[in-house]
């Protein structure tokens, strides 16, 4: 799942070193635009359904994150 | 100081009565009437939020007792209580900002309902309502709203107690300009009570000191060149005009974010950190990134409860559905966000005042935001074909210039008395040239001395320096913390002392207003 998560975000964003970054969305690498665009890519990559409450820093601010909140939704 | 000292007097679990209380008595001091609307609102959003916990709980009790339930039966069942907490949680919307766009928008809508019924012949007076908005319905409305829309999303418990939400929305400190508060970071710091800290104490009353300096002996000053430019465009062209925007966006910056420095001051004083509303502004390379330093709490707000949920809702995913076939897979995809960014600004620009100038202040940063984003890819082909190094200060210098042009274009929009003026007073910014009047004694007759004039242009250094600090990661009062006490209290009294003589009050200076205030 990480290297498809990875093909998506370094499609979306070539300049940020996704693998190292801490705080994607805390610091305002991601902005709301990148994360719209990251969310209907990520419904669609692995058939989950990301909700407007699931927009939290602490979901999207590193890959392992995300990986979780998609685990969370694929259950 | 008679609130903290009551504050710390009393038991620690009774402390957030004194907030009420003097929250209560701070704002019908301004008059019962304007007071009437906030009380509905409280009632209102008191309602709604325990309708909705109501639900909340109904479907967390119905899904723990029935565990057996299948993936779909669960699925069907959260959709149902969904539509219902849906119908609530719009009927509490609805009241709330019923009461907003009555009192701060019936007017306009009326005017310009009726001057169009005139274009097509029938001719009637336009009804108008002659009731005063009250204090700092703009700000406390989207606290407020934000809180069921946080409670429907199952974010936050409802609260209770009626009188503690009473204190959310009313907190004195920020009912003039905000910040806009979420309840999950500043209710609870309301409600418990803190023990009396001379450090955060300390810190506080720094706070609030600078935003006092900021405020008179900045914005008040520099706000008298662009009142005289903007009062009187018809006086002035070229450079001039540019002078006024900028002057304005300085006042508007040094005024609203010395207002917010003096409201965590004095909410810092009570152990209570409100949210940061700026973070050095002038700094950003982009308008997109200009909105994420200046305003921060309404950015936020309007980007949780109006860009995301527009932005994911099903009509929006179909929209993008539909594009995709006629725009291509990129550009399709985009054509959604950029409409949900459209609204979004839109809705940030008539927030302002009820006015067609703020329409075109929020288009303005819509269509700069949008074509940025659509021209990305020509703007990097372009500095790769020139051989651009963008890593580099003189490009981010650049940048940073370019973004403070643009925010300045945007002020004269919402500066201006009207929309009519803002785009005659463009149309003289561009008509001529005149860089001479730097030079030639020109700035000297905007209202200002050439005493005052160099205390702007002291203050102006001294904001810079401060601000260039903060952006490396320095915090300023912990550094000042560490020094020797005698230069810690030579810095303190330097301060007060600067405000006395050089800060501007009394006559001619009504330095309890706000510039934010009437919005």
């Amino acid at each position: 799942m990480k290297e498809q998560l990875m093909e998506i975000l370094k499609e979306l964003r070539p300049d940020v070193d996704f693998e190292n970054e801490k705080a994607l969305v805390t610091d305002g690498i991601l902005d709301s635009f990148d994360i719209v665009s990251l969310v209907g890519e990520l419904n669609a990559e692995f058939s989950i359904s990301i909700g407007v409450d699931d927009l939290e820093p602490e979901n999207f601010d590193t890959v392992e994150a995300m990986e979780a909140l998609i685990n969370d939704l694929s259950d | 100081m008679m609130t903290a000292v009551l504050y710390f007097l009393i038991p620690l679990r009774s402390r957030w009565i004194v907030l009420l209380t003097s929250s209560i008595v701070f704002y019908f001091y301004g008059g019962i009437g304007t007071g009437f609307f906030m009380v509905l609102t409280i009632l209102c959003i008191y309602v709604t939020a325990l309708w909705l916990d109501r639900y909340n709980q109904t479907q967390r009790e119905y899904l723990k007792d029935h565990p057996d339930l299948s993936r779909t039966e669960k699925k069907a069942y959260r959709g149902k209580i969904q539509h219902k907490k849906r119908l609530v949680l719009a009927l509490g919307l609805v009241i709330c900002f019923g009461f907003l766009v009555y009192l701060k928008y019936f007017n306009f809508l009326s005017a310009q309902t009726f001057s169009l019924l005139g274009l097509l012949g029938i001719s009637s007076a336009a009804p108008q309502i002659d009731l005063a908005l009250p204090l700092g319905i703009s700000f406390y409305t989207l606290q407020a709203t934000g809180y069921i829309v946080d409670v429907y999303r199952e974010k936050v418990p409802a609260e209770r107690n009626l009188a503690k939400i009473a204190l959310f929305v009313s907190f004195f400190p920020q009912i003039i300009q905000g910040p806009i508060g979420r309840y999950h970071h500043l209710a609870p710091q309301l409600y418990e009570g803190h023990r009396f800290d001379f450090m955060e104490c300390k810190h506080g009353l720094e706070l609030a000191l600078w935003g006092l300096i900021k405020k008179l002996t900045l914005a008040e000053y520099v706000g008298v060149v662009a009142d005289t430019i903007f009062n009187d465009y018809t006086e002035y062209e070229g450079f001039m005009i540019l002078i006024g925007s900028v002057a304005y966006g300085l006042q508007v910056y040094a005024d609203f974010s010395g207002g917010m420095d003096i409201v965590r001051g004095i909410a810092q004083i009570f152990g209570i950190d409100m949210a940061v509303n700026f973070e050095r502004p002038y700094f950003a390379r982009s308008i997109a990134e200009f909105w994420r330093r200046w305003h921060i709490t309404l950015g936020a707000w309007m980007r949780d409860y109006v860009f995301y949920p527009l932005s994911l809702s099903k009509a929006f995913a179909d929209m993008g559905k539909r594009t995709r076939k006629i725009f291509g897979s990129h550009m399709g995809k985009m054509l959604p966000t950029f409409l949900a960014s459209f609204i979004t600004f839109m809705l940030v620009g008539v927030w302002h005042g009820s006015s067609w100038k703020y329409v075109a202040y929020g288009l303005w940063n819509s269509v700069i935001i949008t074509s940025s984003i659509i021209l990305d890819p020509v703007y990097k082909k372009v500095e790769e074909r020139l051989g651009i190094n963008t890593g580099c200060f003189s490009w981010r210098f650049f940048q940073i210039m370019r973004t403070f042009f643009l925010v300045s274009i945007g002020r004269i929009f919402s500066r201006a008395s009207s929309f009519m003026d803002s785009l005659r007073m463009l149309k003289r910014m561009f008509s001529d040239y005149n860089p001479w009047i730097f030079t030639d004694g020109s700035l000297e007759k905007l209202g200002l001395s050439e005493n005052e004039i160099s205390l702007v242009l002291f203050m102006l250094i001294v904001l810079f320096v401060v601000s260039l600090l903060q952006e490396n990661g320095m915090r300023i009062r912990k550094k000042l913390e560490e020094q020797n006490i005698l230069f810690r209290w030579l810095v303190i009294v330097g301060a007060i002392v600067f405000l006395l003589i050089y800060g501007a009050y009394g006559a001619g200076f009504v330095a309890s207003d706000f510039v934010y205030q009437q919005f």
